[in-house]
């Protein structure tokens, strides 16, 4: 194991971002990373809301128009290796808003946050389980620590 | 020769501003600061970046699908919004609901408004800087949380309430209340010694005491609804005027100050109320069927619907037309209580600032839904009821 990998798995940071979800998934990741049921500070990952110290963005939400462009500006703040967890089903595919009117797309939306940055990893839910949410993260962490 | 003079130093006012995404502020909003010797003296706070147009989704939708749409609005008071919605639709049919589905309704919105009061404790002594007390109420809420995956099947967003009743699957056996029953104790005795230590540590009382406090009289002129406004002394409680709530004895809690301290014991206090009205819904829950179907779907006028929310009074109203649903409109109490932040954060030191935003217990991805209709040419502002003539 590298010096920087060893260095980095003692404290992986979350860091999470809203683009205009219903406040459900949210709460919940803040709950599984905070609060002391799941306490995800344990496994030494913490939160973070420093996009510079940041090594793993989570996003929920559809992205709205509005929020297009801080999301952009967030990603590329946080250094290489960086990981993108979408969580929820806003983030991973639109969810209700997004495909409301069948075949035309809601012009409100610009998610899911695919269209807009790389995602590793996505944790499906509506709204998404605190459990869910470890797992996602924990799962895609191979390529942050096997990175250089 | 000149007199020398020392230069006064001018004060600059300077504008600080956070947002859309900022730490300090966890929902996505902006707010601007306009600051004079670190004291602030005017707030602004915009809103619309979540704007997703639920409203517009919600027009011609079948009913009962527009209801359940209605969950995705707040994550927070989830059940709350189905239930108005449920309760639009109910007013214009005429339908008769059974007694037993009332008192799960009720038993669900208390809950619903506990964790939401709790949210308010933890995140409010989190901008406080006590990050103790706001585990401390962080681990309370999940015995909430977990009676109502218990009941709905899902921690957040649990689809209670439909036309007629409640949906069987939310129905509550012996066990399921003796579970209940229990978690109610548990809570009640963690937030009893919560309270005791909050209200005896002197170090945090002088940190909340007369921050952020608003008049009663602006209070009443800024039109703030729920608990905000009880925080600041007037009696109002839309609970009282539901016929929902006839059969319950509860008190309605007020608090002399408006500041922050009596906001955040105003959630505490009101948390025993719906602890105590819990306790009378599950001691007196009658027996019968939980849903009637016998309903039938006919065109209706514009209904409107008022409810109390967690964070106050709700309103919904739509028309009903072919089974579908025509002009809808959703308010929610943080959209009212916008200038209640405001007004609360002038006059108090920048620190202090976030704090006097949280303490009106802002849900503002619920309130970005306003929807106006303004006329191509004239740019005059029209009757939302044009909506319903004009589209499909």
């Amino acid at each position: 194991m590298s010096l920087k990998t060893h260095s980095r798995s003692k404290a992986i940071h979350v860091m999470l971002v809203y683009t205009g979800g219903c406040n459900g998934c949210d709460i919940e990741i803040v709950n599984s990373i905070l609060s002391p049921k799941f306490d995800a500070e344990q496994y030494s990952v913490f939160l973070t809301w420093n996009p510079r110290e940041a090594d793993v963005l989570v996003v929920t939400g559809p992205v709205t128009n509005q929020n297009r462009q801080p999301l952009e500006d967030i990603y590329n703040a946080i250094p290489n290796p960086k990981l993108v967890v979408a969580a929820g089903a806003c983030a991973c595919m639109g969810g209700v808003y997004k495909n409301c009117y069948g075949d035309i797309q809601s012009e409100e939306i610009e998610g899911p946050v695919e269209n807009i940055i790389p995602v590793d990893a996505k944790v499906p839910g509506c709204a998404v389980r605190p459990q869910d949410v470890l797992s996602g993260v924990v799962a895609s962490l191979p390529k942050l620590l096997g990175a250089d | 020769m000149e007199e020398k003079k020392a230069k006064t130093q001018e004060i600059i006012e300077t504008e600080i501003q956070m947002g859309t995404v900022h730490p300090a502020a966890l929902e996505p909003y902006r707010v601007r600061f306009f600051v004079e010797d670190e004291i602030v003296k005017d707030a602004e706070v915009t809103i619309g970046v979540n704007h997703r147009g639920i409203e517009r989704i919600m027009e011609g939708l079948p009913v009962e699908k527009a209801n359940m749409l209605t969950e995705k609005i707040c994550g927070i008071c989830s059940n709350i919004h189905v239930w108005n919605s449920v309760r639009v639709a109910e007013i214009g049919l005429g339908v008769e609901i059974p007694d037993r589905a009332l008192y799960l309704r009720i038993i669900v919105a208390e809950l619903e408004r506990l964790h939401s009061h709790f949210l308010f404790l933890a995140h409010g002594c989190e901008v406080l800087g006590h990050e103790t007390f706001s585990m401390r109420v962080f681990y309370m809420r999940e015995t909430i949380m977990e009676l109502l995956h218990m009941i709905g099947g899902n921690r957040v967003q649990y689809g209670c309430s439909i036309i007629g009743g409640v949906r069987p699957r939310c129905d509550l056996d012996e066990s399921k209340l003796i579970k209940i029953t229990e978690g109610l104790d548990t809570t009640e005795k963690n937030l009893k010694e919560f309270a005791d230590r909050f209200t005896r540590d002197t170090m945090l009382l002088s940190r909340v005491t007369g921050v952020g406090s608003i008049p009663q009289e602006q209070a009443i002129k800024l039109a703030v609804t729920g608990p905000s406004l009880r925080a600041t002394g007037v009696k109002k409680d839309l609970r009282t005027e539901m016929f929902e709530y006839e059969n319950f004895d509860f008190d309605i809690i007020t608090q002399p100050d408006g500041d922050v301290k009596s906001n955040l014991l105003m959630r505490v206090l009101e948390s025993f109320e719906s602890i105590k009205i819990l306790r009378q819904a599950i001691k007196n829950i009658p027996e019968g069927k939980v849903v009637d179907r016998s309903w039938e779907m006919v065109d209706t006028d514009i209904i409107k619907s008022y409810i109390e929310a967690p964070r106050g009074t709700l309103y919904h109203s739509y028309a009903i037309e072919d089974g579908r649903v025509r002009g809808s409109i959703v308010r929610t109490p943080s959209m009212a209580n916008i200038g209640a932040m405001q007004y609360a954060s002038i006059g108090s030191h920048i620190t202090d600032a976030q704090l006097c935003i949280v303490q009106c217990d802002p849900c503002f991805t619920c309130s970005d839904r306003a929807v106006e209709v303004y006329d191509f040419d004239s740019h005059e502002k029209l009757d939302k009821s044009i909506l319903q003539s004009n589209i499909l």
